[in-house]
Parts: structure tokens; C-alpha cells; sequence
């Protein structure tokens, strides 16, 4: 790993990030998926895996702890819980200097993503958005299983690696390092405080609402003023979450006002995508970033 | 030899088979061998190397690219025999192209109807191949193609500049793409004698509808059967622009979905704001698309 972990404080709350690569290079931020205190796997840096690496190649790299994940404290505010996470990461690019950036943001990332396309277009220069159930349109969707039933305790590693299994294509990937940092992140002060903001009806009251309208307010930007940031979908074939179809018909939502608008299915890939078919997915987001230079 | 973008590499000329081949080899490197659409003998508009020329330039700084002149298309020699109006002797061409020129396995790259005949060529000589980018392919796809109902009856005479550039207009998401530089050579093909009598053969002495339509049919049939079996087995791009009206962008997902069935190193790409030739209104995005796709074969061969 060439990658190292940083610890800085911004907007007053404990943050922490991986960083690798040269700073002189295009600065991609990437924002982990998984619900702060509510999904049965702790998300963080870490899921990206070696992704990174292929991207810190030709790129500045920064994969951010979202509030209430990893090393990153939820702030105790007011407002509610996704605002919390979602407005830190304008905060972090502002205060890292990392504007224009592309922003790559998987499942909950991917809507964290398209919210700061909508409130701070000035600091992007293109959204990836992958495998993301959070952000694709579902009208009155069909209740999804494959998390129905975690193995208790919740966020022990045995109900991780289940977790991380039921989403991918195959669960070769869900390796001793992953699993470590998953509990090494369940240990961490950001996700108890986490799990207690979700728990008795925060994640119903609190937190999907406020997702929810997050969601409808990117619909309604598509179908008015447009999404002004370079939008790229990027789905897994075999996703158990979010179908390419999902994705399909977000793109097509996306596309109508976005003319660099991309849409990626990769094969033998579940939600995550970038660990399943690290090569594949590197190759679309670069070829997607690369052909955006003199556009943005 | 540095090309400037939008120029083409130098014409040259291969005998392949008793027919006169012409085509452009810039670069080094990996090799791109770029096979375009339509087929000889089409009244409307002519197709030829030329409809790569926004990517030719720019992907020789990284690679050897070769766009060669399909049977009876372009500069090169219509069929010598009745018999070879097919799809089929395309392919066989173009193979026999790839293996004259002694070219290494190449990153075949086809469009349309050059995406049915790069296919085809991947599964009858797959020694020939290394990877494989399928662009807007409405030949291939086992869905409902658009393009007869899209292209029926220009308002335009046949074999004039008006009727092509009408075509490609309807092809295209922005008719501002189809520029008077392209027109020109199109116009230029359908001027020559050979052209013509390509156009006669297949209109006139209608092998069109007897021979090469039936043929196509039935070969279509047996490389969808192939792929279902799992026999294209080479990494597989296929890239659409979003918004071509002669071959939806379904269609495109539902050629992935068939190739993915068997082919782990798969990918789908759709382009926004783009028509049938992705290649010609989204140049930069497309060719970073092959660059990092040829890179990332590349790559995982070396086992990195």
C-alpha cells in the first residue's frame, strides 16, 4: 500500500482519509457506501481495496471515511442524520483545496455524491456514481431480501463477511484484510456513535426521509435545471441491490440534461463493482475522466 | 510520423486474394485493426476508412492503428465473383487482410455492420484476435433493429451528396457532426466506376435481396447461436451511442448480456447525446474508452 491514512479536522469534526498518489495530478475523491450505523457491514476507505492503487497511478487519490464511519465522527448537530454526511463532503474538498475534483461515490457515496453535484458544482469536475441502490430510481419497488437476516452479533466478522457476500457476484473478494479493517471499524468510536443515532427508529425517522428527498430533489434538478456536473454511472451485472436497469433508467433520467452523461455495466460484479472487477472498473472511470479534459 | 487529428494516415494498397485492398497503418505498439459499417452496393450512402479519421491520429500516438477498405467498399475492389456479395466474404476478407499484413493478434475494433463482421472474424479465427470493441452494432444485436423504419425513402436522390448526408443526419443525435470533409469522400466513392457497379449488382441485378440479405440472415442466426454456446471468447467492450434511433440503446444491452453470459472480461458502455457513430460525435470520450480498454487487456495478461 502506497496509500497512507490521514487525520485532519475539518469543519470541526474528526476526519479521516487514505491519500496516495501525486498531488500534481487530477484529484479523485472516493466516498464509500453502506449506512453509517445501520448496514450489517461497517463501510469506511478500506472497502475500495487495491482499487486504488491502479488509480493512484495517474492520479491524486483520496478515499474519505464518511461521517460516522471508519475514523470519521458524525458530528452532533441538528440537522438531520444524511446532511450530516452528505454537506461534510463539500467541507472536505474546500478545505483540502481539491476543487475542481471527480468524485467517485459508491451505493449511499453515489447519492453523497450527486447531492454535492446539486449544492456545490463548483468544487467538481465529474460524479462516478456505482451501484448505487440510493440514488437509482425504484417507484413502488419490490422489498429487497438480501439483507433481510444478518447473523447476530451484528458486525461481528462472521455477520460482515455475510453481509459483504450477499452483495457481490462471488465472495472471493471478502478477503482477511477487508474483514479486519470491518472490525477494526465496528470497534471505532465513529460507528457506536453511529449505531446509537440509528437505533430506535433514527434510521426510519432520521436518516431515509431526508435520504429520500435528497433523491427526489436530484430527479427534480434532471428534469429542470439539469445535473451541471459530468455524471457517470457504473453498475454491476449481477448486482443483488440495484439491477443495471436500475442504473439504465437513472442514466436515461441524467442524461437528459447532462450531455456528458455515461452509463457502465461490468460484468461478474455485484455492488462492489471496484472490488469484484478492480482492472474493468478502473479502466471505465479513467477512460470516463480522461475524456472529459478540456470539457470541464 | 506525427498525424495532426482529423488527418488520415497515408493511403496504401495490399493485394489480399486477387482483390486490391486499400488502407492506412499509423503507430506502434498494440494494434488496433478498425472495421466500419455498410456494405458494398448501398445506393444512399458510402461508407469507407475515412469515418475514423477523428480517432486514427489520436490513438496512433499510443498504439499501431490500421483501418483497411472492406470488400467493395471505400478504395478497395468490389467481389470478383457473383457469389462473394456476402457478409460472409467480408469476413474473409478482413481476416485475410489482418494475416497478410502479418499483423500480432490486433484489438479489433468494429462498427454496425463491420460489428457483426469483426464478431464473426473473432469466432472464426479467434488466433487472429486479441480483445474486441463492439460499437452500435444493430447487425449483431439479437433484438429488433430500427434502422429500416429510421432510413426508408430519402427525400433525396440516390448516389449524390444530399442523399448521404441525409442518411448520416438521421444516424446522427447532432446532424451538425456530419461535416462537408466526410460528405466529400462519401460522394467520392459513389463516383467510381466499381462503386457503381457494385450498386448495380446488388440493386439492379437485385443480389441484395437473393443473395446477401438471405445469407446474412442465416449467418446471424449461427454467430448468435455461437456466442450463446460461449465461443467468443475474447475480452469484449461494447460501446453505444445512447440516443441512436437505428439501434436503441437496449439493443446494445442485450448483445452485453449475451456475451457477459460467457465472457467474464465484458463491459458495456453507453455515451449520451450520441447517435449510431459514437466514434465520430464523442471523439475524446471514445477513444479514451479504447486507450484504457486496450491498456487494461494488456495488463491483466501481464498478469499485473
Amino acid at each position: 500500500m502506497t496509500l497512507v491514512e490521514r487525520d485532519l479536522t475539518v469543519a470541526g469534526v474528526a476526519t479521516r482519509l487514505l491519500a496516495g498518489g501525486d498531488a500534481q495530478r487530477p484529484p479523485v475523491l472516493f466516498l464509500h457506501g453502506g449506512v453509517p450505523g445501520a448496514s450489517p457491514f461497517c463501510g469506511g476507505a478500506h472497502l475500495w481495496g487495491d482499487v486504488l492503487e491502479r488509480f493512484a497511478g495517474d492520479r491524486h487519490v483520496l478515499a474519505l471515511d464518511l461521517p460516522g464511519s471508519g475514523g470519521s465522527a458524525l458530528p452532533d448537530a441538528a440537522a438531520p442524520l444524511f446532511d450530516r454526511i452528505a454537506t461534510h463532503v463539500p467541507a472536505v474538498i474546500q478545505a483540502l483545496a481539491l476543487g475542481p475534483c471527480h468524485l467517485v461515490g459508491h451505493d449511499l457515496g453515489g447519492l453523497v455524491a450527486l447531492a454535492c453535484a446539486l449544492d456545490a458544482p463548483a468544487l467538481l469536475a465529474s460524479v462516478t456514481v456505482v451501484a448505487s441502490a440510493w440514488a437509482a430510481p425504484v417507484g413502488d419497488g419490490v422489498e429487497n431480501p438480501v439483507l433481510a437476516h444478518p447473523p447476530q452479533p451484528l458486525w461481528s466478522r462472521a455477520s460482515q463477511a455475510w453481509a459483504l457476500e450477499r452483495l457481490s457476484y462471488a465472495h472471493h473478494h471478502v478477503d482477511v484484510s477487508l474483514l479486519d479493517a470491518c472490525v477494526a471499524a465496528a470497534a471505532g468510536a465513529p460507528h457506536r456513535a453511529a449505531v446509537a443515532a440509528m437505533a430506535d427508529g433514527g434510521f426510519e425517522r432520521r436518516f431515509a426521509p431526508n435520504a429520500g428527498r435528497t433523491r427526489g430533489r436530484v430527479f427534480a434538478a434532471c428534469r429542470e435545471e439539469g445535473v451541471v456536473t459530468p455524471v457517470q454511472l457504473v453498475w454491476g451485472r449481477q448486482d443483488p441491490l440495484t439491477t443495471p436497469a436500475h442504473g439504465l433508467t437513472l442514466f436515461k433520467a441524467i442524461a437528459a440534461r447532462q450531455r456528458e452523461a455515461q452509463f457502465d455495466v461490468i460484468n461478474r460484479a455485484g455492488s462492489l463493482v471496484f472490488r469484484e472487477q478492480p482492472i474493468a472498473f478502473h479502466a471505465a472511470v479513467a477512460a470516463f475522466q480522461d475524456g472529459l479534459v478540456g470539457k470541464v | 510520423m506525427m498525424l495532426q487529428t482529423g488527418e488520415m494516415p497515408p493511403g496504401r494498397e495490399i493485394e489480399i486474394a486477387g482483390i486490391r485492398t486499400r488502407y492506412h497503418d499509423a503507430g506502434a505498439g498494440e494494434t488496433l485493426v478498425f472495421i466500419y459499417g455498410g456494405n458494398f452496393g448501398s445506393a444512399d450512402s458510402a461508407s469507407s476508412a475515412y469515418v475514423w479519421n477523428l480517432n486514427l491520429a489520436p490513438l496512433a500516438s499510443r498504439f499501431r492503428v490500421v483501418a483497411f477498405d472492406k470488400l467493395g467498399q471505400g478504395y478497395t475492389d468490389i467481389p470478383a465473383r457473383d457469389e462473394d456479395y456476402t457478409m460472409d466474404a467480408v469476413v474473409k476478407h478482413a481476416a485475410a487482410f489482418i494475416a497478410a499484413l502479418d499483423l500480432p493478434p490486433v484489438h479489433l475494433i468494429g462498427h454496425s455492420r463491420g460489428g457483426y463482421a469483426a464478431t464473426r472474424l473473432a469466432l472464426e479465427q479467434p488466433r487472429l484476435v486479441r480483445s474486441l470493441t463492439i460499437i452500435n452494432s444493430g447487425t449483431l444485436t439479437p433484438g429488433v433493429g430500427t434502422n429500416d423504419v429510421v432510413l426508408q425513402r430519402p427525400p433525396f436522390p440516390s448516389l449524390t451528396r444530399d442523399g448521404a448526408r441525409w442518411v448520416y443526419r438521421q444516424y446522427s443525435f447532432d446532424p451538425e457532426i456530419v461535416t462537408d470533409d466526410w460528405m466529400e469522400v462519401s460522394f467520392d466513392i459513389m463516383s467510381q466506376p466499381r462503386y457503381r457497379e457494385a450498386v448495380r449488382k446488388m440493386v439492379d441485378e437485385q443480389l441484395g435481396v437473393t443473395r446477401f440479405a438471405p445469407a446474412l440472415r442465416r449467418d446471424k442466426r449461427e454467430t448468435l447461436a455461437w456466442i450463446a454456446e460461449g465461443r467468443l471468447q475474447r475480452p469484449t467492450q461494447v460501446v453505444w451511442g445512447a440516443d441512436d434511433k437505428t439501434a436503441l440503446v437496449e439493443r446494445g444491452v442485450e448483445l452485453f448480456d449475451l456475451i457477459a453470459a460467457h465472457e467474464r472480461r465484458s463491459s458495456f458502455h453507453a455515451i449520451n447525446q450520441s447517435g449510431h457513430f459514437v466514434y465520430r460525435e464523442h471523439p475524446e470520450r471514445f477513444n479514451a474508452l479504447v486507450t484504457r480498454f486496450v491498456d487494461a487487456v494488456c495488463a491483466e495478461e501481464a498478469g499485473a
